[in-house]
């Protein structure tokens, strides 16, 4: 299945969290650094308000790596619940199968 | 037992920064080191979704074999039969028409 909208929104914020990271670590590490003037740890404030909207790591979020569905992630594998279960019960996961007592 | 003069514990808590090499903050001002101490997130939420092979991006790829891409093919194909019976995609409007902003009715009222 080719990937939809919000999967390539998705990886888009990815890219441009991982090549705006250092810099905006900077960026925060002085304007959350209470030693520093307030001046400049507003300038760094300032810098850090004109990155994009791509750049944020909360931005981006878990989605199922098979549906792309958003919600009902199970974290360890990548798959909304019900991809987890066809997955599970066609033997592709490695150490899950069906609970039975 | 006995009370500990406060002095006396901000020394030791001073010696033992200085023996274990921390950073002495009595009075716990922010510093912003857990931004640098943090590790960097951005190489794991890269390869969060598995790289999938299409034929588009095979064929992207240098080298001189290529796939004939059906999908595409069909696709294109399937524009085309459209197009022969009139069911196109519409010409993008080069002007401004009456409908351009639809709800703008609506907005005169309110606003």
């Amino acid at each position: 299945m080719p990937p939809t909208a919000r999967v390539l929104r998705d990886i888009k914020a990815r890219h441009g969290v991982n090549a705006n990271e250092i810099l905006r670590r900077a960026y925060l590490y002085v304007a959350r650094n209470q030693t520093l003037p307030a001046q400049v740890r507003f300038q760094a404030q300032l810098q850090l308000n004109t990155f994009g909207r791509y750049t944020r790591p909360t931005t981006v979020k878990n989605r199922c790596t098979e549906s792309g569905r958003g919600r009902g992630v199970i974290g360890e594998f990548g798959l909304t619940r019900y991809q987890f279960r066809l997955k599970a019960l066609a033997n592709e996961l490695p150490g899950v199968h069906k609970a039975s007592w | 037992m006995a009370a500990v003069i406060p002095s006396r514990l901000a020394a030791l808590n001073r010696l033992r920064c200085e023996i274990f090499q921390t950073s002495y903050n009595p009075t716990s001002v922010r510093t912003g080191a857990k931004y640098l101490r943090a590790r960097l997130r951005g190489p794991s939420m890269v390869q969060y979704y598995p790289e999938e092979l299409t034929v588009a991006k095979f064929n992207r790829m240098p080298g001189s074999f290529k796939i004939q891409d059906w999908a595409e093919y069909q696709r294109l194909a399937d524009v085309e039969e459209k197009k022969r019976r009139g069911k196109g995609a519409p010409k993008k409007a080069k002007t401004q028409g009456p409908n351009f902003w639809p709800m703008m009715h609506i907005w005169r009222a309110i606003l």
